[in-house]
């Protein structure tokens, strides 16, 4: 039998209004790009601007709205023979940035897909473009207070849903501009 | 034993959730391919189990509910022979059966001869969310130490375990304020998950009722019995206790007054957030 004891919980108001931030490096591009094609001999490199043709092509396709005005993506290649495309992509949720990485095959199938880095918060910061900027293009500067201590978080999960959605888009921008 | 000298933490999207696994081994190549093998095995259990997937284990086992008995994978067998030692234990507390057909009480489904399950009645759904989470992860834990990584984590959106020779410090998050949390625990070499806040509502299938307990997390042996054990929790609460007891688990969880109530051998290891 086990018995049990009681005490008072924080109080946690407080801390809700300016929430710590959980952030995580899993993989950068490089890394991410190796793991995926480990017999590329090289990447090459064919970011995609959007025409505004491309834009309304991709919206229709993946059923959401297109906010980022190109995509980063690379052709992996073996010995001059294209094996794949190399799609980094995020996407921001409620409570967090992510950037993540699609690897294609040539045909346009999934091959992996996988976590960079993700960082979340609970304040009002994500709605700054200022806040953004540091996501965007691995510029990351760190002026917000990240607690790296946290490392390993049990609880109230963080939904998946957005990297979902994310996936339909680069599937869309594979039909529309790489196919 | 050699020293570990190269580690990883890597991210997918799988479970509907966020799966972090890290683990060291000797080499990084090692590391990397142990980890692709554990993900791979996750995303199995997810392709038998997912409720959503029609032709899934669980989706063939709802498509003839009512009717013939569905062949399943060894593993689906072993969860479903869990969750039906847990909904008796549990005096029908745990149950993967869906609403409303479970107010109606028994068991939703029976383990016909080995690796073959049915539905019992037509109208029943069964969804193995509440603990085929655990299971996956116990799964890929297993692969990495197979694949002789010296110390390794899974942890499935919250549903975690390790093994290692030191132990992981693990934020148990406030469920009603995901920033704050309430406080930091050490695991090591067993399982910890978490149930409660955000939109999850557990309901007491006896009653239909909403549990009034906000969050529960319990540690375990084995990451399938954290995930199971914590749906108790949530209705149980302090009954909850003599189940622990006999699978070796301890628990806290947050009622709806704002009071923390943790199983006494384990509050002496907590670090209360302040």
């Amino acid at each position: 039998m086990r018995d049990w004891v009681r005490w008072a919980a924080p109080s946690a108001i407080v801390v809700s209004i300016a929430g710590p931030v959980h952030a995580t490096e899993y993989l950068t591009t490089e890394q991410a790009r190796a793991l995926a094609f480990p017999t590329a001999s090289r990447f090459v490199e064919a970011h995609v601007i959007f025409q505004p043709a491309q834009v309304a092509a991709i919206e229709r396709r993946a059923g959401q709205k297109v906010r980022a005005r190109g995509q980063q993506v690379w052709r992996a290649l073996a010995a001059d023979e294209l094996i794949g495309f190399f799609v980094v992509d995020y996407v921001i949720g409620k409570h967090l940035v992510i950037d993540y990485a699609v690897a294609l095959e040539p045909d346009g199938h999934i091959r992996r897909v996988e976590i960079m880095q993700y960082r979340e918060s609970y304040g009002g910061e994500i709605a700054s473009p200022r806040w953004l900027e540091q996501f965007v293009g691995k510029t990351s500067q760190d002026r917000l207070e990240v607690d790296r201590d946290i490392r390993n978080i049990s609880g109230a999960t963080l939904s998946s849903h957005h990297v979902t959605e994310g996936i339909k888009r680069v599937l869309a921008f594979y039909e529309t501009c790489l196919r | 034993m050699k020293p570990a000298c190269a580690e990883a933490r890597r991210a997918r999207p799988l479970l509907g959730t966020f799966v972090e696994i890290a683990a060291a081994g000797e080499v990084r190549g090692a590391v990397d391919a142990a980890i692709d093998a554990a993900f791979a095995v996750i995303a199995r259990v997810h392709v038998l189990m997912s409720a959503h997937d029609p032709s899934s284990d669980v989706g063939r086992l709802n498509r003839h509910a009512g009717g013939r008995a569905v062949t399943v994978h060894p593993w689906t067998e072993v969860v479903l022979r869990t969750a039906l030692e847990l909904h008796r234990a549990s005096n029908g507390i745990f149950d993967v059966a869906v609403t409303p057909v479970r107010r109606r009480g028994g068991e939703a489904f029976e383990l016909v001869s080995p690796c073959r399950a049915r539905v019992r009645r037509p109208d029943a759904r069964i969804d193995l969310g509440g603990i085929a989470k655990g299971f996956a992860v116990d799964r890929a834990l297993d692969v990495l130490g197979r694949h002789g990584m010296t110390r390794a984590l899974v942890n499935a959106g919250g549903d975690l375990a390790v093994f290692g020779p030191d132990p992981e410090h693990v934020e148990i998050r406030h469920p009603c304020h995901p920033p704050a949390t309430l406080c930091r625990v050490a695991v090591r070499n067993e399982a910890l998950a978490s149930s409660g806040g955000g939109d999850a509502v557990i309901v007491d299938p006896r009653r239909a009722a909403a549990a009034a307990i906000r969050g529960a997390t319990v540690r375990a042996p084995s990451c399938v019995l954290a995930d199971a054990l914590t749906k108790i929790v949530m209705v149980a609460g302090e009954e909850a206790g003599p189940m622990l007891s006999r699978h070796g688990a301890s628990a806290l969880f947050l009622s709806s007054r704002g009071r923390i109530h943790a199983t006494r051998d384990w509050s002496a290891g907590l670090r209360r957030a302040t």
